[in-house]
């Protein structure tokens, strides 16, 4: 199950050119991350991985975007959904039910599932995401971390093979951060599911991608581990990007007193480190 | 005589129980502070009664001097500056050129100060070139710096913003925070309500922390960030690196992580720091 | 500080249990019923069923008590409407020079009991009713799909609504924004910084929704939508069909043939 960007350029109607000339492969199991200022394109490549680019958004559009050898100019984005899932930065725009159970259920019923496989993968979501205690809450009752895990539940219940999620932490506090970061691994640990995650968060990056693409003004600048990528403070700099404050600390005592460290992640930095002194 | 001042806030938005509990501080003028807690905690709601957008149920609150009780919110805008977290809360204007005068013009100062004002606004925010456009069709970034400019324009002597680097790429991020340095250096008084406390470690003097409705301190930030596990906040990498790797006084930026962990490098080496 | 998304609030009874159906059956024949008797004595007689059925749900009394206090307005002027411009039959009681003719003021409180009747109904089936539940209901009736979720998605916002109000004249008060007219064009023109920033933020969050709903594979062709929790006709909910129909046929056939409650003031003209 992969996901293959070709030669693909894409403009909103009355606008510049959002995407230009991508080629990209998203692999089978992958976390990848993907970065870039404000407007580089980020979001409209989220959308572009289940069709809603350019079927839902119109426009221009140029080269192909291929999920599982489905083509997302030529079939209905409905086909897509049950295969990718895209979770949206702002909770309140995409949570529809009264309750926590309905919400998940949303997706599904809409897909007409049956009864009983609807049942069992509402359950299998509820506990996934944990929570299952929320069950007939309100969503409006739910903190943001919460309604977060909830939209992420309510996408997966769908069981698609890749989960998309758009800045998924720029509404959280650091709870709710927290609580995000702890599901993201869960789920990266669960068999199988490829996930694509856009974001700014450079330390959330760090902790959970394969792999990082850079975007500037729609192309594709960087694609690359993050232990490479975050490396290069003066060139993410560059790019406008920021990176865990642990690589720019490398970066500075590689500098200024001529250490080799190539740090990303806290935990590292500080089993790197502890043995220099 | 302070800036603000707080004596004994209490209010409660409704029979559920008071969002802020007995709240008095002082920030002197010329403060740059950082306004944190945990969602809930209470610090917008004490932010929102700094401009007078809430009232109190008990107790006063007291900018430069003067009981707000009785002032219009209109009034106290004169001298307290809100940047709220969602410019598309208050964009509506055709143009950004009247967008940014908006605010002076309820000030009701004269046609060439508006003028002025709103030109000077668009330069300090590089908005010129998108003068006679609709700022609700400009790209969210632009429209951050329009909110941003039309307090600019209003030229308060207290600046109160809510999350304003919040989901902001990493330049504009530091754009915003050299701002803030710079109306801080111009004797403006900030107070910084965010979650980043890497940007509370490299840019704030002092830190409110708030939880459920009080203030659980109200110290300079390095004292602030040894507290951090009683306080129940997470100071930066830097800052966790450098007392895990016992740097005294652990490094609030990361220069000063370097300059210590440098020293200590090069002590431990038997050789003097600088650069080779 | 969220307020509930629709009106419902959960509970035990028997209305809370019954049908959408049932319950939708048993307003829509309470309306016609309402619109069809003339009589005030009758009309009191709904208005205290009403109240006996919100009671008998379990309806707490600050709910009730907030209907009443919203309709008084209404309840009010239209008595004062009647006896004012459609004076008719004798002079009942005279202050100063103003007369109050019997007739129009049992007409005025026939209309304003109508309409705290109906309300009650109406609210009877939202306070015992989620959305959700409501909307399946309706779309087992064949009302299209859509036109349900387009009617849930409306009630779910309305806390968003009032939210979003609340954030815009905050931030425009924060640039002094001061309101100087109270009323009319003038006022409304005041309003527009409040006012433009949320009908702009309405599009920007229906376009998000949109996108969001068709990422939840709403709208897949050829596909016949499923329910989770589905409603199902108990015998319960028959008997209350049956019991409603026959109870409306009775009246209307007692209110045609034997004119029962078609007159103003005598029961049985």
């Amino acid at each position: 199950m992969t996901i293959a960007i070709q030669d693909f350029s894409y403009a909103y109607p009355d606008g510049d050119w959002a995407l230009r000339d991508l080629n990209l492969h998203i692999e089978q199991g992958e976390f990848l991350s993907i970065m870039g200022a404000n407007g580089a394109g980020k979001s409209t490549l989220c959308l572009a991985l289940n069709g809603i680019v350019p079927q839902a958004t119109g426009g221009r559009i140029r080269g192909n975007v291929t999920v599982n050898e489905l083509n997302t100019k030529r079939h209905p984005v409905a086909t897509f959904s049950k295969q990718v899932g895209i979770v949206f930065q702002n909770p309140d725009s995409q949570l529809f039910s009264v309750s926590v159970e309905a919400e998940v259920a949303f997706g599904l019923e809409n897909l007409g599932t049956p009864r009983d496989e609807m049942q069992e993968r509402v359950d299998w979501a509820l506990d996934l995401l944990k929570i299952e205690p929320l069950r007939y809450r309100s969503p409006s009752q739910l903190s943001g971390g919460e309604r977060q895990r909830l939209a992420i539940a309510s996408v997966l219940a769908m069981a698609p093979q890749i989960l998309v999620l758009d800045e998924p932490s720029s509404n959280l506090d650091p709870s709710g951060k927290v609580e995000l970061l702890t599901a993201l691994h869960d789920l990266k640990n669960s068999a199988g599911l490829t996930i694509v995650m856009a974001e700014h968060d450079s330390e959330l990056i760090a902790e959970l991608s394969d792999r990082i693409a850079v975007l500037e003004d729609g192309r594709l600048a960087r694609l690359e581990a993050p232990e490479s990528l975050f490396s290069d403070v003066a060139g993410m700099h560059a790019l406008g990007l920021g990176v865990p404050q642990v690589s720019e600390v490398a970066a500075c005592l590689n500098q200024e007193h001529g250490t080799d460290l190539s740090l990303i992640r806290y935990q590292d930095a500080y089993q790197s480190m502890k043995h220099l002194n | 005589m302070a800036e603000i001042e707080t004596q004994n806030v209490s209010f409660s938005y409704s029979e559920a129980g008071d969002v802020l509990r007995s709240v008095s501080l002082q920030i002197r003028r010329g403060e740059f502070v950082a306004l944190i807690g945990q969602n809930g905690s209470g610090k917008t709601t004490l932010a929102k009664h700094l401009l007078g957008l809430l009232r109190p149920r008990e107790g006063k609150v007291v900018i430069q001097g003067d009981d707000i009780r009785s002032k219009a919110v209109g009034e106290i805008a004169r001298r307290v500056g809100y940047v709220f977290q969602n410019p598309d809360h208050q964009i509506f204007s055709a143009t950004t050129r009247e967008e940014i005068a908006y605010g002076p013009q309820n000030l009701q100062l004269q046609e060439a100060e508006i003028v002025d004002r709103t030109k000077h606004a668009m330069d300090r925010f590089n908005l010129t070139a998108h003068s006679e456009r609709q700022p609700a069709t400009l790209s969210h970034g632009i429209r951050r710096k329009v909110a941003l400019a039309s307090i600019y324009a209003m030229d308060p002597r207290i600046w109160i913003l809510d999350e304003p680097t919040g989901g902001l790429d990493w330049r504009s991020t530091q754009e915003t925070m050299a701002l803030l340095h710079e109306l801080n250096e111009a004797g403006k008084t900030i107070v910084l309500i965010t979650h980043d406390m890497q940007i509370v470690a490299e840019h704030t003097e002092r830190c409110i922390v708030m939880s459920e409705g009080q203030v659980v301190a109200h110290e300079a930030t390095r004292t602030v960030m040894e507290r951090s596990e009683t306080l129940g906040i997470t100071p930066p990498q830097a800052w966790k690196l450098g007392s895990a790797l016992d740097l005294h006084p652990p490094p609030l930026t990361v220069e000063a992580f370097c300059r210590n962990y440098g020293e200590k490098l090069a002590a431990g080496r038997g050789i003097s720091v600088g650069r080779s | 500080m969220s307020v509930a998304p629709d009106f419902y609030l959960a509970g035990p009874s028997w209305l809370h249990a019954a049908d959408p159906r049932a319950k939708l059956l048993l307003l829509v024949l309470t309306v016609v019923l309402l619109l069809v008797f003339q009589n005030l004595w009758v009309m009191l007689a709904a208005w205290l069923l009403m109240l006996i059925v919100h009671r008998s749900a379990g309806v707490p009394k600050e709910r009730i008590v907030f209907l009443l206090r919203a309709l008084l307005p209404v309840t009010i002027l239209m008595p004062l409407i009647w006896v004012i411009f459609y004076p008719a039959g004798e002079v009942i009681i005279s202050i100063g020079f103003i007369d109050i003719h019997g007739e129009s003021l049992a007409e005025g409180l026939t209309v304003a009991l109508r309409i705290q009747a109906m309300t009650f109904a109406i609210f009877a089936l939202l306070f015992t009713t989620d959305t959700d539940t409501l909307m399946q209901g309706l779309v087992r009736l064949k009302m299209p799909y859509s036109w349900g979720l387009m009617l849930s998605l409306a009630l779910r916002y309305v806390p968003n609504f009032a939210n979003s109000y609340s954030s815009v004249q905050q931030a425009q008060q924060a640039r002094g924004l001061e309101y100087e007219s109270t009323r009319g064009l003038k006022r409304v023109r005041e309003m527009m910084p409040v006012l433009v920033p949320m009908i702009i933020g309405s599009f920007r969050s229906s376009e998000q929704m949109a996108i969001a709903l068709e990422a939840r594979g709403f709208g897949a062709p050829g596909v016949q939508r499923t329910y989770l929790n589905v409603i199902h006709m108990r015998a319960m909910d028959w008997a209350i069909v049956t019991v409603g129909l026959l109870a409306a046929v009775a009246l209307l056939v007692l209110n045609i043939v034997y004119g029962f409650g078609s007159d103003l003031i005598s029961i049985f003209p």
